[in-house]
Order: structure tokens, then sequence, then C-alpha cells
């Protein structure tokens, strides 16, 4: 049998393009697979010359599904230009906000675009596996996910004045203080959005044994782990230092601060993807592979300091002796965030301080560099500047999730493709699967990848010689 | 409950794609009716669902891409599932499906449309379709 090659390409259309190749060999076993992103950017380059004030809105332009992390780790490389520390009612208010970003998108993630997968399987009719067929077959569950992403979104715009790209994190703090109206509304819908996240956890965790296969494939090998840790070894969404940790629960490194992150870091680029990859430095690549977003913040960190939260995270890490493995856990691990992040706000919302009119420190540039990390909700967030003499940018550097991810998805996929596709023939489930894998990281591109249960994909299983052996469109 | 709930949305940097939401933004500081909701937004998400079902009546308001520029069309809009595929973003139909599918109910609705003549990076109408601005706010106005 020829060697011959699978291509589903595009796999995205709006958030990002991309595309799967998976390599077979002479006996039509699956030799290789490559996570494709095919789309540039430029942020980094085009941002150059600008003021370093206008860097948080000009980076929440990045993206129209977490604006609200571009903005935040963007403050904070400006906070560290201007070398000021921000009023604390500043910290508690952006904490919020990024709080409420975390509820809503991961409620996208979960409800949108992988429910379909959970609800009506992976091999259903893809012109049904979408949240209209959720809302026939499950209407309560479908209503849930457009309520709970409802509750972060009005909360994001009750704070920045509109859901998408709002202006009101800025350079030293926020825009405005909060008023009792705004607090009293957003801890209004608290108990509701609550309800919702403790029965989608507890259906998930019962539904989660006829995954056992997903469970056992989807990206499921040892890696390092990374993400934020408060000072007390908690969850931390907005600040704290970097740790990393094997999967064998061991930490690796600890205590990482935001401007020494280069030194753990290294970035590399692959020739046939423009989204970088990022490794653990002092082991190198590919030893050095790591995983950041949900999963790895529930694994690196010593507790979730939240009563609801805190009790499901400590049943989460009995997965596992070591490291939680499987990437199909980050489903699991996004509802316990969702959780514990209801919780922070409502504790946050409940302090006496909240209202303090003081959100703002003014300053001009004083350092010539600045870092900001943060947890947006596919992981760390790096957005690291250097300003001239008059605040001009000169150097930007960005790390998203999704590139920390890179390494891991592209193993991912290949195990999956290993473990599915079969030389022989293709169908709908097995390619499902390849792109659930993925799905399970949520990258920004999983937004398209799931456009209705009806993906723009093309998939041609040819030759080595070019003869075209099986074909699938949708 | 909201007697009519007005959604004009588009992306107001990118030309006359702006023209919904423009609209939606010029009728927030006209209309003073509480029992009139307006909603500028750039694209129709899927928790829209929830106050779109319990309008009285819902009126969108968007640009087109096909059409003569500034020639302002106004429609009846059905509930369409088919259309209605999001992930993050949607159609009238597909919302109204969403609502009612979801939320019990869909409203009556209608979508005033207007084809625009340049969707590049610029946060300003061209003349035609500012004129449809004008003639768009009037007959919402009119029709409350």
């Amino acid at each position: 049998m020829p060697r011959q090659k699978i291509v589903i390409d595009p796999v995205t259309r709006i958030e990002g393009h991309s595309k799967i190749s998976i390599h077979l060999d002479d006996h039509g076993r699956v030799e290789e697979a490559f996570f494709h992103v095919t789309q540039f950017r430029g942020f980094e380059k085009f941002c150059e010359g600008r003021p370093f004030t206008e860097m948080p809105s000009l980076m929440a332009r990045i993206c129209g599904i977490c604006p609200v992390s571009h903005l935040i780790a963007s403050a904070k490389a400006c906070d560290a230009i201007l070398a000021v520390r921000i009023p604390p009612n500043a910290a508690r208010l952006r904490r919020i906000m990024n709080l409420a970003q975390i509820v809503q998108s991961h409620a996208l993630s979960f409800f949108h675009l992988s429910s379909p997968d959970f609800l009506l399987g992976m091999d259903s009719d893809p012109a049904k596996r979408n949240i209209f067929g959720v809302a026939e077959a499950h209407p309560g569950m479908a209503r849930d996910g457009v309520r709970l992403r409802q509750f972060g979104q009005q909360t994001i715009e009750r704070l920045g004045g509109k859901r998408v790209h709002p202006a009101w994190v800025v350079a030293g703090g926020v825009g405005e203080a909060l008023s009792a109206p705004t607090r009293d509304a957003i801890l209004a819908g608290i108990p509701d959005a609550m309800a919702i996240a403790m029965r989608t956890l507890d259906w998930f965790k019962n539904e989660m044994e006829r995954f056992r296969e997903e469970i056992r494939t989807f990206a499921n090998f040892p890696t390092l782990f990374m993400a934020l840790v408060a000072p007390d070894g908690g969850l931390d969404f907005y600040d704290g230092k970097l740790r990393f940790l094997d999967a064998g629960g061991h930490v690796v490194a600890d205590g990482i601060s935001a401007d020494t992150y280069a030194q753990n870091v290294g970035e590399m680029v692959h020739p046939w993807t423009y989204l970088k990859t990022t490794y653990y430095k002092p082991l190198g690549y590919p030893d050095g592979i790591y995983r950041v977003g949900p999963l790895a913040r529930l694994n690196v960190i010593d507790g979730c300091h939240m009563p609801r939260a805190g009790q499901e995270w400590a049943e989460f890490r009995e997965l596992d002796r070591g490291a939680v493995l499987s990437s199909f856990y980050y489903h699991y691990a996004r509802l316990i965030e969702i959780v514990f992040s209801l919780e922070s706000m409502e504790q946050l919302l409940g302090s006496p301080d909240v209202l303090d009119p003081n959100v703002r420190a003014h300053a001009s540039a004083n350092n010539s560099e600045g870092v900001g990390v943060s947890e947006a909700p596919r992981g760390t967030l790096v957005h690291h500047y250097k300003v001239d003499g008059d605040g001009l940018i000169t150097w930007a550097n960005l790390i998203i999730a999704t590139g920390h991810n890179n390494a891991a998805m592209n193993r991912g996929v290949l195990q999956v493709a290993r473990h599915f596709v079969h030389g022989s023939r293709l169908n709908e489930g097995m390619l499902n699967r390849v792109e659930a894998v993925i799905r399970a990281f949520d990258p920004c591109l999983s937004c398209s990848t799931h456009a209705g249960g009806r993906m723009a994909m093309d998939v041609e299983l040819r030759s080595s010689g070019g003869e075209l052996l099986d074909a699938l469109h949708r | 409950m909201l007697r009519v709930l007005i959604i004009g949305y588009g992306n107001p940097l990118r030309g006359d794609d702006g023209f919904g939401w423009q609209a939606a933004t010029r009728l927030q500081r006209l209309i003073a009716d509480p029992e009139v909701g307006v909603m500028a937004v750039q694209q129709l998400t899927p928790e829209l669902m929830e106050p779109v079902s319990r309008a009285g009546r819902v009126v969108f308001i968007d640009a087109a891409s096909a059409g003569e520029p500034g020639v302002l069309r106004e429609e009846i809009v059905a509930a369409d599932p088919e259309t209605g595929r999001f992930t993050h973003h949607s159609t009238p139909g597909g919302l109204l499906a969403g609502a009612a599918a979801l939320f019990g109910r869909a409203p009556e609705a209608t979508l005033y449309s207007a084809p625009g003549q340049d969707f590049g990076f610029a946060e300003r109408l061209t003349p035609s379709v500012e004129k449809a601005l004008g003639e768009v706010v009037a007959r919402v106005r009119a029709g409350l």
C-alpha cells in the first residue's frame, strides 16, 4: 500500500485558519500528524511606534471572544512601564471583569462548542450536532448555556460599558469606579449562574464514564504544566507567580515572576505553521513541552480556596496520582473554574472597599520595558513591551495560550489519529474526534471548528502518486 | 416586558457595516420610552435569544452586502433554525428560532437593512448609506 496523506482543510473559518494533515505509512497506519495554523496576524509588529498607553485597547482587538484577557495582560505590562502599584480597588475590579470573562468564555466552549459532542455523541449526524440539536434533545442544557454566557457578558458590559472590546481597563487601573447599583445587579445574577454551573458539573461528572475511550486517547500523555499560582498556592487568574509541574505532580520550577518569563519559556517556530511553539527552556524542546489552561491550572495549584470549588478540585485531583494527564479533562476543569469564578466574584463584590473611587494611578513612562502576565480562559497570557524615551512602542512580544499548547495539540492530534483513523476508510466520527481533541484545548480556533456541526471541511485521502482514494466533504 | 426591542448591529470600524450600530446609537439618544429597549451590538450573539423572547416585537437594523447602496429595505423576519447554526454569532431568523426553542416564544420581528458601498476601514458611512441612516431612524420611530 503506498504512503498516503489525509488533509483536513480548512479546520476553521473565522477566529483562525488552520488545517490538519495526517500522514499514513506504507501499511495505512498513521505515521505523523500536524496541526497547521495558516494565518498571520502581525500584532507584535504593527503596534511598533504607537504610544504604550494605547496598547490595552489595541491588543484587545486580537480576539473578540477573550478581549478582556488581552486588556488585563496588556494593562499589567503598561503598569510595569509606568512603574506604579495600582490602587487595590483597581486590581479588585480588574479581577472581577477577568472572572466574568472566564465564565462567559468557558460557557461558550462547554455549552456551544463541545456539549453537542457530549449530548448527541461523537458519531452523531453532523447536521444535528450543534446548539439547535442540543436544544431539541436537551433544551434545559441549551438554555443553561445561553444564560450562563449571558451572565458573564452582561457583567463585562456592566463594568466596561460594552460586551466586546470594553476600554475600561487602562494603564494604571480602570477607567471608572463601580457604582452600588451595578454591584447589586451583578450580585443578583450570581445565584442563578451558580445553580447552572453546579448542575452542569454534576451532570458532566456522571457522564464521563461514557467517554472512557476519549479520556484514554485525547492528548493523554506526560508533559509539564504551567500556570500562575497565588501566594497562598491557590488558583489565581489575575496575578501570582508562574509554576511548572511535571507529569508526576512534582514542582519543577516555582515563584517565577513575570519579568523573568523569558528565562524559563523558550520560543521556536516550525515551518508548517504560523503559530509559534513554546517549551520549558531548561529542558529544551521537545522534553520541555508543557500545557496551559484549565487542566494545567488545576494541576499546578496546591488548593482551590473557595468552598464549592475547593471541594470539586479535591475530587478532580483524585483522577490521577500525579498530575491529571488526559486533555479530555479540560472540559471538567473548565466547569470547576466557572464555579470558582462565581464564588470569587461574590467574595470580591462583597468587599466593603469595592466602591472605593480611587481606581487609577497616573504616571509617565518610568521604565523602558514591562511584562504583564495573566491567566486567560485558555491559559497563561504574556504581553511584553519595550518603549523609547517618548513612550512609543519599539518592540513587543506576545505569547498566547494557544501557542503554549501548540506542541501538546500536535501530539494530541497524532495520538487521536493513531487510535481512530485507519487508512482504509474515512468517516465522520473519526474526523470529529480528530477535531475534538483540539476543541478540548479550546484554542481561539475552536470558535469556528465547530461551526454549527457543519464545519467547512474537505478531507481527501490520496496515494503518494496523487490518486484520490477517498474523500469527505461537509 | 419591553413593548419593542430594537437591535442595531454591525462593525462601526468597517465603514457602511456600521449602519445598524450607528442607527441604534442614534435611537438610544432619541428614545426615552421605558417600554422600548435599544441595543447597539457588533454581532448577534446567542445570549440575545433571551431578551428577544421577552420583547413584544423586535426590530433588527443591519447593513446588507448586496443591492443598490443606501436603498432601505424592510422585511418581516421569520424564525429560521437553519440560519442559526452559530457558535458565537447568529442571524435574526436564527435568534428567533433559538428564542422559541429555548425560551418558548419568538415575537414578531422586522428587519431594516441598507446595502453598503464601502466596507473598508472607516468610521463613517458613505453618503448614500448616511442618508438611509436618517431614513431608518425616522421610520423606526414612527413605527413605535
